[in-house]
């Protein structure tokens, strides 16, 4: 290695920097104005110099001070910046603080190595801190997230359990590469790579028209990280602030910081919750009479016998939703964490036991996790802190979305009629199904699918203070990080023979009884170095230098392992008289340098930064290419404007950033995994790759202004941007008969404009009573400005279902579909609907009164165009609840002469012609948490010990949903992360409501 | 601010000095262009096997060419409740250019052609393969060739097809081969046959590459010679050049002492990296008019061809079908698919024959089928053509049942219209449409062909 050479060349030449002028220490003690508590890890700076320290466990600290009278500034998260004059002379001073309740004095990570001040901020950074950010419990960290970051749509693609949710910042960035934010987790670059579990191989999902494996409701692996350990989340949202993470941040970059400890004696926290949840919503079931099934079934009077009396009533009308998704069973969740530490060696342990069970037999979620964050002084100018953490989960998923041999869940249900029984004998076995492949309750009692995770995500960091005091106006810090994200996933999924589809006449191959195993792997390393070097000549002046350089290695395998037909019913896949077995690798390494610098001028009014990233990857067809993505920004802030308006700052930003090319995708390769009869066989793929490759070009402009109001009760965040792709990785469909389909190229432009809001306010605040309210609010729209191929659709499965069409002037995420017919005769295919909501708000309120807490978080979605295919599978199926014709409509109508009120009848007899019946509006407001708590006076929990503090609460998530939508819920993603062919629904996994009860104990 | 150049410098030198940029290889695939500008013997001859991999994609799956050719000629359905357009494409119509129905059984028959040319073309740059061998790889290549040219003018008909595709995917892209209609494809795929046959003859005793057991008949450049005359006499039937065909018929492996079923066969497994049959799908049904419609041999049980490929099933149905009859015919995932047998080439015979104005030799053809075949009696000689051809596509549909000719046969007679309509919205279709990426590619936003 000759950089680490190159570091030390460098630090040989700092004996040359001046040294400071006559220095005098300064001792204090930092203290909550609020409570008097000692605060801890506080930053204490000399204003207009580099010196500073921070506070010890008891608040005290000790700082060198240039000779004369000087001024301080002390800051801590959570609490207003204070601002301390030293006369010549004092050597002690007290700092008291006061709470900072809309963090507006936070300090926002905004580059590899380098934070800058909120207050100064040229980018609308959205930061979600630890308290605000797990209020309820959450399995995963994105859902702990919804609702919560203006310009962010977050969206779960199922009810199952254990995850699978998309984040999409600031709209589409993307058609065809990767759409998903870069998470960065103290340092180290995670994968949230979504694996498919496989249950393809029972499902045939994807031997339908569209060939994605994605049907199979993966995860996405950021589901791993444990939200109580996040201290605090950044959301780069577009490229003019993410642009120093170059060519892999067009989907924005989302900062994870995790809790560290403050140091003193050891403080325990415990929270211990138990709950449940329940089905939150129900699709309903036709109820017929003897009349209608006999029609429907040509079933003959013998086999109506079975089903109806003599009336004609069914002799019972089961509730399939109820008897398959009907679970009510007790979850709980532990969150114990440790923190203290002395002068030199703080830590912060965690650990976690969580087991929700989901609301279908045989599915949930368990997660354990365990973390030690420690951090060590080296002497006066070195800290090292290690980061390691251990996470195990288990998901069981079951089996929903899509299916092409009816035995996912829903798929079975929307072709059997609620007149038949398909509950258990007294034996326990099950009837089989006549009006489907299979028997849903017996599939969700037998079949396993299991997603079994273990991870480590670990990293070392250092700083070198490379000066120390030895400098008054000079700083120089040497930062490196080195880290390791490695994975095993583990995909199990267990049909056993007894399962009414794997039973001959049911089982397509005769095949009885499907095991499959799929073990990934997946192993990201990192390391980043950084220099920074600061200057401040002046109060009110500084100069930030910063340059290093950043290595990302992705290696992911997965193997998986297929076997039907098993002997003795045994799971294991070596039992199987068919085996398939399938390999993929993909490995992308990542080299960025960059260089930025951040000017704080005008009596730190004003902030300049300028910066430039240069890129190169293996993803690209030419790996040792550079490519270059620059950012310039600047704010400014206008303090004391009068007596409401505290402060105004005005922003704007420019950067770019890429998207690089999917692994793989520059190759024309031969597929070398067939054989026939054992004999190998190589033939040509259907895909050519390009020679030329290079990543998405994202360039956004935002700007907008920030506002502090009265006296910092209230601030209110403005910004519009506008983004500009380029250099899309588009496929270009050749002539088939190359024995092609398609070759991907560079071309092509997408533009995605939006405007977001956040207002936070803490109108009362007196000792008894405390209300903050925050709002966001966002909107987006994208257009296709130049597409070089003809327009083409990028999901759903075909026009008559409803698919997404990439045209030139229209929006990325438009749903075209069939709306009639000519005066020719053919079929008119035109936009039917768009997957992107008009607007969306976050609301939350936050109500304590004296030792009561309510809190409440409301997600509304206004607009987007759902594809609810499972409403088409009922029609089919002739069981969905409105199939038959209403009341007083004796002929069936045409689909625009009905709807939006058609009945089943005459959605299915529309279709094929029109699509617009199966389209429904995504609108909805959901109440996404729901807190009340009570802080529990310490005297009645006494007999537990030192109690410091206990709070008792009551709360729930997701526990309503306020919408006119048909299906189980508009929040639904047949095909998993896709930031434009999303909101198709097919027989997705149901959505639940939870309710926890609390208890956290302090001491 | 000296520390401040010196970051620049710092960084200028990594660019400048640069580590050694790394790259990752396709770990997935092996790269095409060692096949064509660098191939070994090993490429090349897995590369043969390869034909028989691309050659039996696209034809033994429900949205295939057999299953999809059934619902055309009214053999077969598919109740598949989350997939209607096996209904609303295949029955009601029309199918739709853009999409898996009706833009399919043509993508995957180009890729085979694809596969052979670039076979081919490493065969002029290997070394390691001798004469006699390259000779035998070729007619191979080319009998393959000529059968997926075959395949795909069965399913476009009078729209035609492109046969000007041997050049690479940028001449392709700068200018699309030109359409030609059906006539001319059929010559095609006839020469292509007849070239293959002169390098068979010249091909030794031995194929250097394994073929799998679907061609354990035909597995020397002499006996595939007999499998490339068959597909030969067949395409000269198609053509009407029944004098043609009773030649090529000479060479073929026709036997009327062998087992009917002797013949060619794609061969499926459910090994890993195999491709599996999956026609025995419980969605796949037959139509109720391969019972009703059949003969009874005497004594009165059904004909033994039904018996053996036709079972009874429960109840099926979708918008308005339903039938309770399956098939027997691939009952498992290994089921090999025939590519042309003994039996058909006895049918072909008979029809070149009664053609060629050797009407007894005709019907004493149909008669051996009748009888072997469905245990049926005898019939008189025909007193018409119209006759001859009703009794022959009689024959035909027992024989090949839900093999993919049904619809093929009705056509090259002009009888579709005999097809039952299960219901009234459904309409008879003669072709499938030229996909619709064939046509954006030549800038044509709608309907293109050979017309």
């Amino acid at each position: 290695m000759r950089i680490p050479m190159l570091y030390t060349l460098l630090l040989l030449t700092l004996v040359a920097f001046p040294l400071g002028a006559q220095q005098r220490e300064v001792q204090g003690v930092v203290r909550s104005g609020e409570t008097g508590a000692p605060v801890m890890s506080a930053s204490v700076s000399v204003v207009g110099t580099t010196l500073g320290t921070l506070t010890n466990a008891s608040g005290g600290f000790t700082v060198s001070v240039p000779d004369g009278a000087t001024t301080i500034r002390v800051s801590q998260i959570g609490f207003q910046t204070q601002v301390v004059p030293i006369p010549a002379g004092a050597g002690a001073i007290n700092v008291s603080l006061e709470q900072d309740v809309l963090n507006l004095d936070a300090v926002v990570v905004t580059g590899q190595a380098t934070t800058v001040a909120r207050r100064n901020l040229a980018n609308a950074v959205s930061s979600v801190t630890g308290d605000a950010l797990v209020p309820v419990s959450a399995q995963t960290v994105e859902s702990a997230l919804q609702g919560k970051i203006a310009g962010a749509n977050i969206q779960s693609n199922s009810g199952a359990p254990g995850g699978g949710m998309q984040i999409d910042l600031r709209g589409v960035s993307s058609i065809n590469a990767a759409s998903q934010p870069l998470w960065v987790i103290d340092g180290v670059v995670v994968s949230n790579v979504a694996i498919p579990s496989n249950a393809n191989a029972i499902t045939g999902a994807a031997s339908g028209s569209n060939p994605s494996l994605q049907q199979d409701a993966p995860v996405n692996r950021i589901a791993d990280l444990n939200p109580s350990d996040i201290e605090r989340i950044e959301v780069l949202k577009g490229a003019s602030a993410s642009a120093i993470y170059g060519s892999q941040a067009s989907g924005g970059v989302i900062i994870v910081t995790t809790k560290r400890g403050t140091g003193g004696t050891a403080r325990f926290n415990v929270t211990q919750r138990l709950g449940y949840s329940e089905l939150r919503d129900q699709i309903g079931s036709r109820q017929f009479t003897r009349a209608e099934a006999a029609a429907a079934y040509a079933l003959g009077p013998a086999a109506l016998d079975r089903y109806f009396d003599s009336g004609g009533a069914p002799l019972q009308a089961t509730n399939f939703e109820e008897l398959l998704a009907g679970e009510r069973n007790v979850a709980s969740e532990t969150v114990l964490s440790v923190n203290g530490g002395n002068e030199d060696t703080r830590y912060y342990l965690s650990g976690l036991l969580l087991n929700e069970p989901g609301i279908i037999d045989n599915t949930g979620y368990e997660k354990q996790s365990l973390r030690l964050n420690l951090d060590q002084r080296l002497g006066d100018r070195i800290n090292v802190g290690v980061n390691a953490s251990m996470i195990h989960s288990v998901a069981s998923r079951g089996l929903s979305n899509n299916d092409n041999t009816g035995r996912s869940y829903y798929v079975a249900l929307s072709s059997t009629p609620s007149f038949v029984d398909l509950r258990p004998a007294q034996d326990g076995t099950y009837p089989i199904n006549p009006f489907s492949n299979s028997n849903p309750l017996q599939t969700a009692e037998l079949l396993e699918n299991d997603e079994d995770v273990w991870r480590f995500i670990s990293g070392v960091n250092a700083n070198f203070d490379l000066l120390g005091s030895g400098s008054e106006t000079h700083s120089l810090n040497f930062q490196t990080n080195f880290g390791a994200d490695y994975f095993t996933q583990k995909n199990s999924l267990f049909a056993p023979p007894e399962l009414q589809f794997e039973q001959p006449g049911f089982d397509s191959n005769n095949d009885r009884g499907t095991s499959l195993l799929s073990t990934s792997g997946n192993l990201n390393l990192n390391g980043n170095a950084n220099l920074i070097h600061s200057f401040a000549p002046s109060a009110g002046m500084t100069a930030t230098t910063s340059g290093g350089l950043q290595y990302v290695d992705q290696d992911l395998n997965i193997s998986r392992i297929a076997g039907e037909n098993l002997i003795g019913g045994q799971r294991h896949v070596d039992a199987a008289t068919s085996v398939q077995v399938q390999q993929r690798r993909q490995r992308v390494q990542t080299l960025g340098l960059y260089l930025q610098e951040e000017l704080l001028l005008l009596d730190e009014r004003m902030l300049l930064t300028g910066s430039v990233r240069a890129d190169r990857s293996t993803a690209n067809a030419a790996p040792a290419d550079f490519f270059f993505y620059p950012k310039a920004s600047a704010s400014y802030r206008i303090p004391e404007l009068g007596t409401a308006l505290d402060e105004l700052k005005f922003r704007v930003a420019y950067g770019e950033s890429g998207n690089q090319p999917l692994f793989g995708q520059k190759f024309t390769a031969l597929e070398a995994t067939n054989n026939i009869q054992g004999l190998p066989a190589l033939v040509i793929l259907g895909r050519a790759g390009a020679l030329d490759l290079r990543p998405e070009r994202t360039r956004e402009i935002e700007g907008g202004f920030d506002a502090i109001l009265f006296e910092g009760n209230a601030n209110l965040e403005f910004t519009v941007y506008q983004q500009n792709i380029t250099d899309l990785l588009l496929e270009r469909t050749v002539a088939p008969s190359t024995g092609y389909s398609f070759e991907f190229f560079n071309g092509g432009e997408l533009r995605s404009r939006g405007l977001e809001l956040a207002l936070q306010a803490n109108p009362l605040r007196s000792s008894g009573f405390s209300w903050i309210s925050r709002a966001t609010f966002s909107t987006n729209e994208s257009t296709i400005v130049d597409l070089p191929v003809p327009s083409f659709r990028t999901g759903g499965f075909a026009t008559s279902l409803g698919a997404f069409q990439i045209e030139e002037g229209a929006s990325a995420t438009q749903i075209v579909g069939h709306n009639g017919r000519n005066a020719e005769g053919d079929i008119i295919i035109e936009k039917l609907g768009d997957a992107n909501p008009d607007f969306k708000v976050g609301f939350s309120n936050d109500l304590t009164f004296g030792d009561f807490n309510l809190y409440g978080l409301l997600d509304w979605q206004k607009g987007g165009t759902v594809i609810n295919l499972t409403k088409l599978l009922y029609d089919l199926g002739q069981v969905s609840p409105d199939f038959a014709l209403p009341e007083g409509v004796s002929a069936s109508r045409t689909v625009p002469e009905c709807h939006p009120d058609c009945s089943g009848l005459e959605r299915l007899g529309g279709f094929g012609t029109y699509t617009q019946q199966y389209l429904e509006d995504a609108s909805f407001i959901k109440l996404r948490e729901l807190t009340l708590s009570y802080l529990v006076p310490t005297g009645v929990v006494g007999f537990l010990g030192s109690v410091e503090n206990a709070r008792i609460s009551l709360s729930g998530r997701n526990l309503f949903s306020i919408d006119d939508y048909d299906g189980l819920d508009p929040e639904v993603s047949n095909f998993g992360n896709q930031q434009i062919a999303r909101n198709i629904d097919v027989a997705p996994y149901p959505p639940s409501r939870t309710f926890w009860l609390s208890l956290s104990l302090g001491f | 601010m000296r520390n401040r150049s010196l970051t620049t410098l710092l960084i200028g030198a990594i660019f400048l000095g640069g580590c050694e940029a790394p790259t990752v290889p396709n770990y997935n695939n092996p790269s095409i262009e060692d096949l064509q500008s660098n191939p070994t013997r090993t490429g090349v001859l897995t590369a043969a096997t390869g034909l028989l991999v691309g050659a039996r994609n696209n034809i033994a799956s429900a949205n295939a060419y057999v299953s999809l050719l059934g619902i055309l000629g009214r053999e077969s359905y598919n109740f598949d409740s989350a997939e209607p357009r096996f209904i609303t494409e295949m029955l009601i119509g029309p199918m739709t250019s853009g999409g898996a129905f009706g833009g399919n059984l043509w993508t995957l028959r180009y890729r085979n052609i694809r596969n052979a040319n670039i076979l081919m073309g490493a065969l002029d740059q290997v070394t390691g393969i001798s004469a006699a061998e390259e000779q035998a790889i070729r007619g191979f290549a080319k009998t393959m060739q000529a059968h997926d040219f075959l395949l795909i003018i069965n399913t476009r008909h009078e729209n035609g097809a492109v046969l000007d595709v041997d050049r690479t995917l940028d001449e392709m892209n700068e200018s699309p081969a030109p359409f030609v209609g059906r006539e001319e494809v059929l010559s095609h795929v006839s020469g292509l046959l007849d070239e293959a046959q002169g390098h068979l003859q010249q091909g030794g005793a031995s194929f250097p590459f394994p073929l799998s057991s679907g061609f354990s008949d035909f597995n020397t450049p002499a006996t595939f010679l007999r499998f490339n005359r068959a597909l030969k006499a067949r395409v000269e039937v198609y053509r009407e050049n029944y004098a043609a065909a009773l030649t090529a018929l000479q060479g073929s492996f026709l036997d009327t002492s062998a087992p009917l079923d002797l013949g060619a066969y794609h061969t499926y497994a459910s090994g890993s990296g195999e491709t599996q049959n999956t026609l025995s799908a419980s969605t796949i049904r037959a139509h109720p008019s391969v019972v009703s419609d059949a003969q009874s041999r005497p004594g009165g049980a059904v004909d033994l061809r039904v018996q053996e490929k036709v079972t009874d099933l429960d109840a099926r149905s979708q918008l308005g079908l339903s039938s309770s009859v399956g098939f027997d015919v691939y009952p498992a995932a290994d089921s090999p698919v025939p590519i042309i047998t003994n039996e058909e080439l006895i049918l072909l015979r008979s029809e070149a024959r009664w053609f060629t104005s050797d009407m007894d030799g005709a019907t004493s053809d149909l008669n051996l089928i009748r009888t072997r075949a469905g245990g049926l009696d005898e019939i008189e000689r025909p007193a018409s053509t119209a006759e001859y051809v009703s009794a022959l596509l009689r024959e035909r549909r027992y024989s090949l049942l839900f093999e993919g000719h049904r619809w093929i046969d009705l056509r090259r007679f002009d009888r579709l219209g005999e097809l039952p309509l299960d219901l009234p919205t459904h309409t008879v279709q003669t072709s499938f449409p030229i996909p619709e990426a064939e046509c954006l590619a030549r800038g044509i936003d709608g309907e293109c062909g050979a017309t």
